[in-house]
């Protein structure tokens, strides 16, 4: 690339960049705010299991030197945020950032692996829907995968470990020492599939997929290109697949990681969903905090993917 | 009823002070080492250390740990553990524990194993009590004024007073004085927590990533090595999973079979179902607050008016026993004599008449132009089908003696503070669980009343206070038994709870598995007699 060219990118991602920053700060905010206020005491836990009045309370948070003003408590939080210390869990002790790479690579695998699935099943058939037109073959198959998306995930899970367990007479279990089981590949995919069918994205994907791959096959240079003599393909890739499927996978990020909650609990996958969720439940504010801040820039880091792409294919990206 | 949120009353042991015996130095008893055994828990532990967990998980695995200077054996009977013997004054205000020269602490890696000394159980008291170690120990505790270390073997604890059974608390798990980082008090940041070394039949050997515990024999321990080689604890997030893991093979033993599961399982040949004393009841609790349930035959009524044979047959296959009072029917306060109000919706009717409620032109009771319409207040727990088949029961018995009852379910921390704190309900169903103990003064004495304390429902009672005081002053066990015997009645009478039942506990385990002995509270206490034959080793 040329030089001139990579000042504005690189103008274009300090700004992203910035906005990022604020972005989590308010995601922080709100998300502290949201703990605050609801009902419950984060620090109970440590005190379930005893008599405990309102003094064992009050000596709670001077023994762990916990600010009593709410602001106070954020701040502090945000302080040792900006310094790299996501903190530690109240309920376990350990320091939340290795946590959450810990168990984040499970959650990574699951939704990446997911996506993949997703895109394996969609794009095939928007891509023979924009080419052929609506056949005897493509629409029962639109139709089909508009049905399976529309599933609820944990309903198809469920679904899924019974026919396993009661048909098969295979177990799905997600557990560290199940690699030593037969056939453990397949419970390892089993989730992953899951997720990658019922994540509500597959019929999206083809319906937009099918429309720019549409529109772009009517484009004037398509029908140069087709005049030439060169590879339809090779003209239509960037504009219409590329951009769309980049452009919808980093808007469902969100849905993909919330689905995984649920995955991670259904099928006991050791993920970051089901440590939020079980932080929730405690109140374990650095970890609910931690895993909220990793999300969001886990969901704003899919956005600028897609800039990033969107500028490096389009032929008058940089001077927009 | 094991899937509604409980509340732990960590009360310490009440057993009864026997002679000592001696354990066998060694495990020559023809019993093969080897195999291990894997079992599901239900939930991931957070701490592994005996002073900053509270949670059950934590306490089955420090059982196999750690140990105590004192242990209870399979008869509830206390013998010796890390003190090979004690004497205790005449007056029962000081208590000297000799230990055994013959233990070791688990080897910390790269370190030779260190000797067991007084001085780590001097440590171990003091960073229990230290204000910033934060542990459900230290109320436990606080009867003691002092240690001090008589030798490097010995070491002396005075009380405050002379109290009851005092020698069955001296089973708390020592810990070393070189295992946490920090000398002064612990906390769960301390890497301690997490990495612990003990004195028990087992040792801790690693946490797998998936936060699987895994335990690996003792090969030095005081009592012999134990005879299986591996304990693994796997973390389950759903109960039905964790039942389709045992009837799968992928795990050995469950703790606590979901009542839903029984069935199932015993209906498997390769599966033993055994069950063990709960010290624990369910029941519903009524705010005494509310002008309408401070009147005893209001109350007397509700209890009347519900069936709990048949819920307790409906709901958990009869899996359990319903209770009259305060006390788990396995503890030695139960009364005996006291039986349950029978069901009887006629009576429940001539009570609530007789309180001075009418039948209003909607069905429902009223007085004074009040309706008796109460809420009933039960906290959301994973999977708790079992309890809102009660809670669903319940409002239609009430509805049976024209009683409203509005049901909500509450996020859990949010209706612990609906209850603990803002006392902002009518009715709520819980349940207690006891360890061995027979403490019930933190549920119904008046001082109890209050922010975060137990006696949520706010009942007040001066001859129940009294009662409750003279139990715990007396240091005679007989003496004792009759005081609770009259609370048991009064309780019953008084009826400030609807007692319901309490449920019978299921292990459910690979029949390779032997000799298995359980702990009520603790669970694995006998573990390191448990074997597996060697044929069935894998």
């Amino acid at each position: 690339m040329r030089p001139a060219a990579i000042r504005p990118i690189a103008l274009a991602l300090s700004r992203e960049m910035a906005l990022t920053a604020l972005l989590l700060l308010g995601v922080s905010f709100v998300v502290f705010l949201i703990l605050y206020l609801s009902p419950g005491d984060p620090f109970s836990v440590l005190l379930e299991g005893q008599m405990a009045g309102d003094t064992a309370r009050a000596g709670i948070r001077e023994a762990l030197g916990v600010p009593k003003a709410w602001y106070a408590q954020y701040l502090s939080w945000l302080g040792n945020m900006l310094k790299g210390n996501f903190g530690t869990s109240i309920r376990t002790g350990l320091p939340v950032f290795g946590e959450i790479v810990r168990v984040g690579l499970n959650t990574l695998t699951l939704t990446l692996g997911s996506l993949l699935i997703t895109l394996c099943i969609a794009v095939p058939i928007a891509l023979h829907a924009a080419v052929r037109g609506d056949t005897a073959l493509s629409w029962p198959l639109t139709m089909l995968a508009y049905v399976v998306s529309a599933l609820p995930v944990f309903w198809l899970g469920y679904l899924v470990i019974y026919v396993f367990i009661h048909k098969f007479g295979l177990f799905p279990l997600i557990s560290g020492s199940s690699g030593a089981q037969e056939h453990a590949w397949l419970y390892f995919m089993v989730p992953i599939a899951v997720l990658g069918i019922a994540n509500g994205t597959i019929s999206e994907v083809i319906r937009y997929l099918r429309d720019e791959m549409s529109r772009v096959m009517a484009e004037d240079y398509i029908r140069t290109a087709r005049a030439k003599g060169g590879s339809v393909w090779r003209h239509a890739f960037k504009e219409g697949l590329l951009i769309p499927v980049t452009e919808i996978i980093a808007s469902k990020i969100p849905f993909i990681l919330g689905g995984a909650v649920i995955v991670e609990q259904v099928f006991n996958w050791p993920g970051m969903g089901r440590m939020a969720w079980q932080a929730a439940q405690d109140r374990d504010f650095p970890v609910i905090m931690g895993i909220a801040m990793v999300a969001a820039a886990f969901v704003r880091l899919g956005s600028l993917l897609q800039s990033l792409v969107y500028a490096a294919v389009n032929p008058r990206g940089p001077q927009e | 009823m094991q899937r509604i949120p409980v509340v732990v009353l960590l009360i310490l042991a009440m057993a009864l002070a026997m002679p000592a015996v001696s354990w066998p130095d060694s495990k020559r008893d023809g019993r093969p080492d080897g195999g291990i055994l894997s079992y599901g828990e239900y939930g991931r532990p957070a701490t592994l250390d005996p002073i900053t967990s509270n949670e059950m998980i934590s306490v089955r695995i420090t059982e196999l740990v750690f140990s105590g200077l004192v242990a209870i054996d399979e008869k509830q009977e206390i013998v010796p553990e890390l003190a090979e013997r004690w004497e205790a004054s005449k007056d029962g205000r000081t208590y000297a524990f000799f230990l055994r020269k013959d233990v070791t602490w688990h080897p910390k890696e790269g370190e030779e194993a260190r000797p067991l000394t007084a001085d780590d159980v001097v440590f171990t008291y003091n960073i229990m009590m230290h204000p910033k170690t934060i542990t459900p120990l230290k109320v436990r505790y606080e009867f003691i004024e002092k240690v001090e270390k008589l030798g490097d073997h010995a070491v002396q604890f005075t009380l405050k007073r002379p109290i009851l059974n005092a020698l069955a608390k001296f089973s708390f798990k020592v810990i070393p004085k070189h295992g946490p980082s920090n000398p002064l008090y612990l906390t769960r940041e301390d890497p301690f927590v997490q990495r612990p070394i003990g004195t028990g039949p087992y040792i801790l050997r690693n946490i797998t990533a998936d936060r699987e515990v895994i335990l690996v024999a003792n090969e030095k321990y005081f009592r012999g090595r134990p005879h299986i080689d591996k304990f693994i604890a796997k973390p389950f997030a759903d109960q039905n999973i964790m039942s389709q893991a045992l009837m799968f093979n992928a795990i050995d033993m469950i703790v606590l079979v979901n009542p839903r599961d029984l069935p199932e399982i015993q209906g498997d040949k390769r599966f033993v179902l055994q069950p063990y004393n709960a010290l624990s009841y369910a029941f519903f609790s009524y705010n005494l607050r509310n002008p309408l349930l401070a009147d005893k035959r209001v109350r007397r009524a509700f209890t009347h008016a519900v069936n709990r044979e048949e819920m307790l047959e409906a709901f958990f296959n009869k899996q359990g026993t319903i209770i009259s009072g305060p006390f788990a029917p396995g503890s030695w306060a139960y009364n005996l004599d006291v039986q349950p109000l029978p069901f009887d919706p006629q009576r429940a009717i001539a009570l609530l008449n007789e309180a001075g409620f009418t039948p209003g032109p909607d069905g429902v009771m009223q007085k004074d132009g009040k309706k008796l319409s109460l809420s009933l207040k039960v906290p959301i727990e994973k999977e708790s089908e079992a309890v809102k088949r009660v809670v669903l029961a319940f409002q239609n018995y009430l509805k049976n003696v024209g009683v409203a009852v509005r049901v909500e379910f509450k996020e859990w921390q949010a209706w612990k503070a609906d209850v603990f704190l803002e006392h902002n309900f009518d009715i709520i169903l819980a349940s207690w669980v006891f360890d061995d103990s027979a403490d019930i003064s933190s549920l119904f004495h008046s001082a109890e009343i209050g922010a975060w304390k137990n006696n949520f429902g706010g009942y007040s009672n001066p001859e129940v206070d009294g009662l409750i005081v003279e139990s715990k002053l007396t240091l005679d066990h007989e003496k004792r038994r009759t005081i609770n015997r009259k609370l048991h009645a009064l309780l019953a009478d008084e009826a400030p709870y609807t007692f319901l039942w309490t449920l019978t506990n299921y292990s459910g385990y690979h029949k390779k598995v032997r000799r298995v002995a359980i702990h009520p509270y603790k669970f694995f206490s006998f573990a390191d007699e448990w074997f597996v034959p060697e044929s069935e080793q894998k």
